[in-house]
């Protein structure tokens, strides 16, 4: 038995006291870090689950549609000859209207917003979302040119920068008191999409400007260079030779921003959506302006609305997982598309 | 003969100046450029306008809140209530111990029924002279529970009609105010109906007579009351427990204290004084140090934010302490550990955790977690955990685990940032002298780094305190300061917070009234916090960067 020859690599993986205590150490953060993902991903797990089970069926057309093109109704829950009934609004008065003298005598149990479906909440997040990120996107990008393009270091971009710092620290609700405080009372725009967009554009404001500043400074100076060298004034230098190539940069980064504002529910609150509104946003509009003074139904409140106004039992669960999927989802692909893309454009564009 | 001599020469510019010539005259005398760059400047103002309207808007809606709770205040002493509300203490403080002899009777019930034995009809009448007891106890109250309650009906009736009066002021002054801008028939009419408004003005002083009249009776009342509690105390029944004893024995000692403050009422009671005014500084104390928040009581309202401030940190705190852990060690394995394909997963997936809506967390603690840990914390395994088993299922620390999801990808990303932005020559230096990977981590890197780290953490902090959804569905939204009695315990209490109570009770309000303007302080507050934790995550940044040479 000769003794092992003594190489490099025996050394080197020797087991001594200090690594033992490098492994343990390693293990105890990773375990941190996987137990954060893992977290994570039983809220995505246990939501997927059951609120797939209320979107998508097993026959034809395999999707729910009534529960995504129909507004919310009203369940009312009963005993009907010895069968337990569970009908929305509409049935319920047919049905009733039709077995007059036997409901009479039947308790019935009521649960709000539990039966139909989600369609107005989704047209009414998908308008706050659009006008607000118009609007934030405009504002966000201009600023952005400026800081990125003509300022110069001095007292008012450093009071500038401050503000942004700020505005991106301030707390969502504090917006929505702002919101309600300015254009609902103040303004008197009263409880409307123009409020909602307008509280929800300052919101994301920063997001979108810091952003959209990273990727107007990422454009190699050399383009710009290239561009006054050939006679061209700094406005078209950079509406011809920055912008152009900052666009996908600024687009990625608002998608983002996009995820923030369809996620936000306090700054709405009190600014743009209703508990329940009959209507459809395009429909009996006197004239065309009335559009933007009107309050719209949305996603996340209806959310907030069905998870603490109305009890948690088999007859509520479908409208509340089947809510919060179509909501967690469709943000998540929102922001899942936000990651993507700006993994592939850091590849893609290498100065 | 060149031609070029005679003729005299064009008065000529010079090339430089031809090309450096402004063009004037576009838009307002500025060149189209210059144009153009204020444009972008105006628009790269509108963070500060926007800020400055925030600023703005919430102080000027909240600023109003001292002079009309000053006038709450006001009315709560002229009308007499402060006074009865002196009386009701020495009430509140009877009740009191009457629901501790209850307790006593649950935990004897208890012993009877399950130590001894005893068939549900057998332990009661075991209990009877106990029972006996409590309600003769209960019955010492009688007299002046009669007493509070016709004080009660004065006060609130002064209060009502000064309301009352106060109402028609303002109709009266609106009639008024519309006077000058109306056509001469309108502005008769506006005149006349003002006219008819006579709105009463209160004599306060002869008012409340009646109600300083009653001391004699209460001393009265009082003295018979003591007078048959020290009866009742001597003839208190025994057990045969000792830990019961014992309490009863504790009772002795409540009823002494409350003796004492019996004595203490009257005194109290003669030597309130109702013209003292109220001070500026105490409407803003009841506000800032008030120790309730009561709204649209029948009584008195009261906007004190220590509940609310004390919830929304207590919250925070349980939150940061799972955050941070978890946040800055997943930051550091990130950055120090993981392989880069770990790292190319790990990072955008927390990235994408920070994109889940709060509204679904909040959704998500009110259907599943709460009722998990509830279920957990009732394992008979787990009883030695203070505050286990759970009371409620929507508590401080259900609320705080969510919001440790929320704060963990804003410390991890910028702690992260933080690591990666260590010079690499201190870490190869470090690795050259023989150190193994984890002391330079420890004694390198996360020092190096430390600055980002805690700016990081306070950010994370900013998140949690201004979070609303997750508090507003999961803290439970009980307001009452958490009782620090409890030990640890105090984790898994209901709470309320100043983020929830915004949006809880601004949708109800009436516009401009003293609550609304209540719940603009308290978005003040917020706003403060916020800048402030900014500000201080600046700082430290600034102050403690290293910079590679």
């Amino acid at each position: 038995m000769s003794a092992p020859t003594t190489t490099a690599a025996a050394i080197f993986n020797r087991s001594t006291p200090a690594k033992r205590v490098e492994q343990g150490a390693f293990w105890l953060l990773r375990l941190a870090t996987y137990f954060v993902l893992l977290s994570a991903a039983t809220i995505f797990i246990d939501i997927g689950w059951k609120g797939g089970r209320v979107v998508f069926q097993k026959q034809a057309p395999f999707i729910n549609v009534p529960f995504l093109t129909e507004a919310p109704e009203t369940l009312s829950v009963f005993e009907f000859d010895g069968k337990k009934m569970a009908l929305g609004d509409r049935a319920f008065r047919q049905f009733s209207a039709a077995h007059e003298e036997k409901m009479k005598h039947v308790a019935v149990e009521t649960y709000a917003y539990s039966a139909g479906g989600i369609f107005p909440n989704i047209v009414g997040t998908v308008l706050l979302v659009f006008g607000s990120i118009t609007i934030a996107l405009v504002l966000g990008v201009l600023s952005a040119v400026y800081l990125s393009e003509y300022a110069t270091d001095g007292p008012f971009i450093r009071f500038l920068r401050l503000s942004i710092v700020n505005l991106a620290g301030v707390p969502s609700i504090v917006f929505g008191l702002f919101g309600a405080g300015l254009f609902v009372l103040t303004f008197k725009f009263g409880m409307s999409l123009l409020s909602g967009w307008l509280t929800l554009a300052f919101m994301v404001l920063p997001i979108i400007i810091t952003a959209s500043e990273e990727a107007l400074k990422a454009v190699p100076k050399g383009y710009r260079e290239g561009s006054l060298a050939l006679g061209a004034t700094k406005f078209q230098a950079i509406t011809t030779n920055v912008l152009p190539y900052a666009l996908p940069g600024i687009l990625t980064s608002s998608v983002l921003a996009i995820a923030r504002v369809a996620g936000e529910t306090a700054p709405i609150m009190f600014t743009a959506a209703f508990v329940m509104r009959d209507e459809l946003p395009w429909q009996g509009l006197s004239k065309w302006t009335d559009f933007f003074f009107q309050g719209v139904m949305a996603l996340p409140y209806h959310i907030y609305n069905v998870a603490s106004k109305i009890p948690q039992n088999e007859y509520t669960r479908d409208v509340q997982y089947g809510t919060v999927f179509v909501f967690l989802f469709t943000v998540a692909a929102i922001a899942m598309t936000a990651v993507i893309l700006r993994q592939r454009l850091r590849k893609k564009y290498k100065w | 003969m060149p031609a070029s001599t005679d003729t005299p020469s064009l008065p000529r510019l010079a090339t430089r100046e031809v090309l450096l010539r402004k063009r004037r005259g576009w838009f307002f005398g500025l060149s189209g450029d210059q144009f153009v760059k204020y444009v972008f400047q105006g628009n790269a103002a509108i963070s500060i306008i926007v800020l400055a309207l925030i600023t703005l808007t919430i102080f000027k809606d909240a600023v109003g809140f001292l002079p009309q709770n000053h006038q709450n205040l006001r009315i709560y002493r002229l009308a007499g209530l402060e006074y009865v509300d002196l009386f009701r203490e020495q009430v509140t403080a009877h009740s009191t111990m009457s629901r501790y002899l209850a307790s006593v009777r649950a935990q004897r019930l208890d012993l009877l029924l399950n130590k001894e034995g005893l068939a549900p009809a057998a332990a009661m009448t075991r209990l009877a002279d106990f029972d006996a007891f409590a309600n003769q106890f209960a019955d010492t109250i009688n007299e002046q529970e009669t007493l509070l309650g016709t004080m009660t009906d004065l006060t609130t009736n002064l209060k009502e009609r000064q309301k009352v009066a106060e109402d028609l002021v303002e109709a009266k002054r609106n009639y008024l105010d519309a006077i000058p801008g109306a056509p001469p028939e309108r502005a008769a009419m506006l005149q006349t109906k003002a006219d008819v408004i006579h709105p009463e003005v209160i004599d306060f002083k002869g008012e409340i007579q009646p109600l300083l009249a009653m001391r004699p009776e209460i001393a009265a009342a009082n003295a018979r009351q003591m007078a048959a509690l020290k009866a009742l105390l001597a003839q208190a029944p025994k057990f045969t427990d000792a830990d019961l004893n014992r309490r009863m024995e504790k009772l002795q000692g409540f009823v002494s204290d409350y003796f004492q403050e019996v004595e203490a009422v009257v005194p109290k009671m003669a030597a309130w004084d109702q013209t003292k005014p109220v001070g500026w500084l105490e409407s803003f104390n009841a506000f800032a140090f008030g120790r309730e928040w009561i709204t649209a009581s029948f009584w008195q309202d009261w906007y004190g934010i220590l509940p609310l401030f004390a919830g929304s940190l207590l919250i925070a705190v349980i939150a940061l302490c799972i955050a941070i852990p978890l946040g800055v060690a997943s930051a550091i394995y990130v950055s120090q550990v993981a392989r880069p394909i770990e790292q190319k997963f790990i990072k955008p997936y927390i990235e994408f955790i920070s994109a889940i809506p709060s509204v679904v967390l909040g959704f998500f603690g009110i259907a599943m977690l709460g009722e998990t840990l509830r279920r957990v914390s009732q394992m008979p395994s787990l009883s030695w955990v203070p505050g286990f088993p759970m009371s409620e299922r929507l508590n401080a620390t259900t609320a705080a685990c969510l919001l440790a999801l929320l704060a963990i990808p804003t410390i991890f990303s910028l702690a992260e940032d933080a690591l990666n932005n260590v010079p690499r020559s201190f870490k190869e230096a470090s690795l050259a002298l023989g150190a193994t990977r984890l002391q330079t981590m420890v004694r390198i890197i996360v020092p190096a780094a430390l600055s980002g780290i805690v700016a990081a953490i306070l950010l994370g902090f900013g998140r949690v305190i201004g979070e609303t959804m997750v508090v507003l569905l999961c803290a439970g939204n009980r307001i009452a300061i958490p009782n620090l009695g409890a030990g640890l315990g105090v984790i898994f209490q209901p709470v309320h917070t100043m983020t929830g109570i915004i949006a809880q009770e601004m949708g109800e309000v009436p516009h401009y009234s003293l609550h609304y303007r209540a719940l603009f302080m308290v978005g003040v507050v917020l706003f403060l916090i916020s800048l402030l934790v900014n500000w201080l995550a600046q700082k430290i940044v600034r102050r403690y960067r290293i910079v590679a040479t």
